[in-house]
């Protein structure tokens, strides 16, 4: 028994790749948090802890409330002038900037996935003949692949930060380009990827009976891949909203505009009260989203 | 099929049809709000000059300075390219190394699984005591509401919040990525942990294992490959997040990035950008072979 216990212990599966990654990231995070490279406790001591304190206990009370007091009415009447103000249209355009560059995105992976897709991206496409691959179709599938890479393994800010250089400022051009290059290609990923796994027997049959190859994607692919594709779609439009937040920094009008502007200005409580708002219609749109995830699970 | 699926396939396909609809309408509806006219979304004059500046420095980047950008002290523009590089891999390690504190002890916190067992609720509910059972119920819910804050709000907001708290120093940066970073990973990890499969948990508790040993030894290791998978996955996440945190004066990859183009030294900005984007690139590989001998299935 014990023999067998042993031997079936030394035959467990193992990974050597795995044990080195382990080995390494760990060995790594212990270097980093023991050599310094990150000042750990510096905030404890002088002039750090003082910012600290000051920032907790001062600068993001409210102002009016600084010298006269806790009273709820007084705090209530200087956030709806923040809100009414400015708060509430920034976070309007929030989520417009968001609904619009995810609906945009959609449109553009709409395109990207079929021609990165290796079933339909092919010389035969859904046909059972193995081989046959021409050179055109293949190159093409790597050009897309290899662009939706690269702009999603740019940073949605960095793609941002330079479009406003191409487009300039003073309209929200950059803010929706990059978020919807940026979610076009993760979009066209996964589109590509629910479209390869598609069951092919329908498609063959469709592709048999003489259907062209658009009207296989017109009649076959993309109701069959629509409903795992709106899936994803609803679950990058939550990202879009927390990108858009943030992508007013670089001054586009959403909240980010002025969470930086209010930060510029040390109104650190007005920058508290419209981070709050921010993480208010994020969770808004988290609910929202995994609604409509539920209403097309429970529907299909 | 049975046939009320059949019967319910006309509805699924309005029920999309009305989300798509939906959707048009509230982008049509957005467009509008924005007041964004067609034309600015194509570069002008001066925009076009900068685009074919940016173009031409994607073919040539930059392996020694251009004129001018940088002191005579300052060190090649590769050393200072790794020395980026090396400080985001640092921030973004050290901030997912806390994450992953933080997810572990609030995704086990916010799983219904560590709570209650579907099949014996009735039982541990029934032999748990009032009160405790009320703590239990408010210690999950307010774990979870912790989570959904957390998660809510941006790394940069969290890192503009802990700049105005703490000044420019190392552990702001590290904190700003593990709040969010901790919150995702919890979310995610107690998802996984609910909607694993129960068959092993019913083995262990037919030989009569406790909660804790079912949770530790039939939950946890069928999740286990899901959960790492996502972490190092995060962990690609957290290195992009670092990188940007440069915008905010941290000497991450950010920071150079932003000063080069700045100065409109946009071979310089490339050269940044194929630094950042082999890193990542790089981790997506190890991490997809990783995903291949972690994931069960």
């Amino acid at each position: 028994m014990t023999d067998r216990l042993q031997s079936l212990y030394r035959s467990r599966p193992r990974s050597r790749l795995v044990r080195g990654s382990v080995a390494v990231g760990g060995l790594f995070t212990v270097w980093v948090w023991t050599s310094g490279a990150v000042e750990v406790g510096d905030f404890m001591t002088g002039r750090r802890r003082e910012n600290l304190l000051r920032f907790v206990t001062e600068e993001s009370v409210p102002f009016p409330l600084r010298q006269e007091g806790f009273d709820l009415a007084r705090a209530w009447s200087w956030a709806r002038g923040v809100l009414w103000d400015h708060g509430l249209e920034a976070a309007g355009a929030t989520l417009a900037i968001a609904t619009l560059a995810i609906v945009l995105a959609g449109i553009l992976s709409w395109w990207l996935a079929p021609l990165a897709a290796a079933n339909v991206a092919t010389a035969r496409p859904f046909e059972l003949v193995v081989g046959g691959e021409r050179l055109v179709w293949r190159a093409l599938r790597v050009v897309v692949r290899a662009g939706m890479i690269v702009m999603r393994s740019i940073p949605e800010y960095v793609l941002a930060f330079l479009l406003l250089a191409v487009l300039g400022p003073n309209h929200a051009w950059p803010a929706v380009g990059a978020l919807a290059l940026h979610n076009g290609a993760i979009l066209g990923r996964l589109g590509a990827e629910t479209i390869e796994n598609l069951e092919p027997g329908p498609l063959r049959t469709l592709r048999g009976v003489g259907a062209s190859r658009r009207a296989v994607l017109a009649g076959g692919v993309f109701p069959l891949a629509l409903g795992n594709y709106l899936l994803y779609f609803f679950y990058r439009f939550e990202t879009c909203v927390r990108e858009a937040t943030v992508l007013g920094m670089l001054g586009v009008v959403s909240l980010g505009f002025y969470i930086q502007e209010a930060r510029a200005k040390l109104y650190y409580d007005e920058m508290l009260l419209l981070i709050g708002l921010g993480a208010l219609i994020v969770l808004a749109a988290d609910f929202l989203s995994s609604r409509a995830r539920r209403y097309l699970r429970s529907g299909v | 099929m049975p046939a009320e699926a059949l019967g319910a396939r006309p509805s699924s396909v309005s029920r999309r049809g009305r989300l798509l609809t939906g959707l048009l309408l509230a982008a049509g509806l957005a467009w509008a709000s924005l007041g964004l006219a067609p034309g600015d979304a194509l570069p002008g004059e001066t925009g076009r000059g900068i685009l074919r500046l940016f173009c031409e420095g994607a073919l040539s980047p930059a392996l020694t300075y251009e004129d001018g950008s940088a002191p005579a002290d300052a060190p090649l523009l590769l050393v200072r390219v790794g020395g980026a590089l090396w400080k985001t891999l640092i921030f973004a390690a050290a901030g997912m190394s806390l994450a992953l504190v933080i997810g572990l002890l609030f995704g086990f916190l916010g799983a219904r699984s560590w709570w209650t067992d579907d099949e014996r609720e009735c039982e541990v509910r029934a032999r748990a005591r009032a009160p405790v059972r009320r703590v239990m119920t408010l210690v999950h819910v307010s774990v979870r509401v912790l989570i959904a804050l957390m998660r809510s709000v941006h790394e940069l907001l969290w890192a503009v919040l802990l700049l105005a708290a703490l000044g420019l120093t190392s552990f702001s940066a590290v904190i700003a990525i593990a709040i969010p970073y901790g919150g995702t990973l919890a979310k995610v990890f107690s998802e996984m942990l609910d909607e694993c499969p129960r068959d092993s948990v019913r083995s262990l508790r037919a030989i009569g294992a406790g909660g804790v040993g079912v949770f530790a030894w039939g939950l946890l290791p069928r999740a286990a490959g899901d959960m790492s998978a996502y972490a190092f996955y995060r962990f690609e996440c957290a290195v992009r997040s670092s990188a940007i945190l440069g915008f905010f004066g941290y000497p991450t990859i950010g920071y150079y990035l932003r000063l080069s183009a700045e100065n409109v030294h946009y071979r310089e900005v490339w050269t940044y950008l194929y630094a950042l984007l082999a890193l990542v690139g790089l981790l997506e590989l190890w991490s997809s072979k990783l995903r291949r001998r972690v994931v069960m299935r």
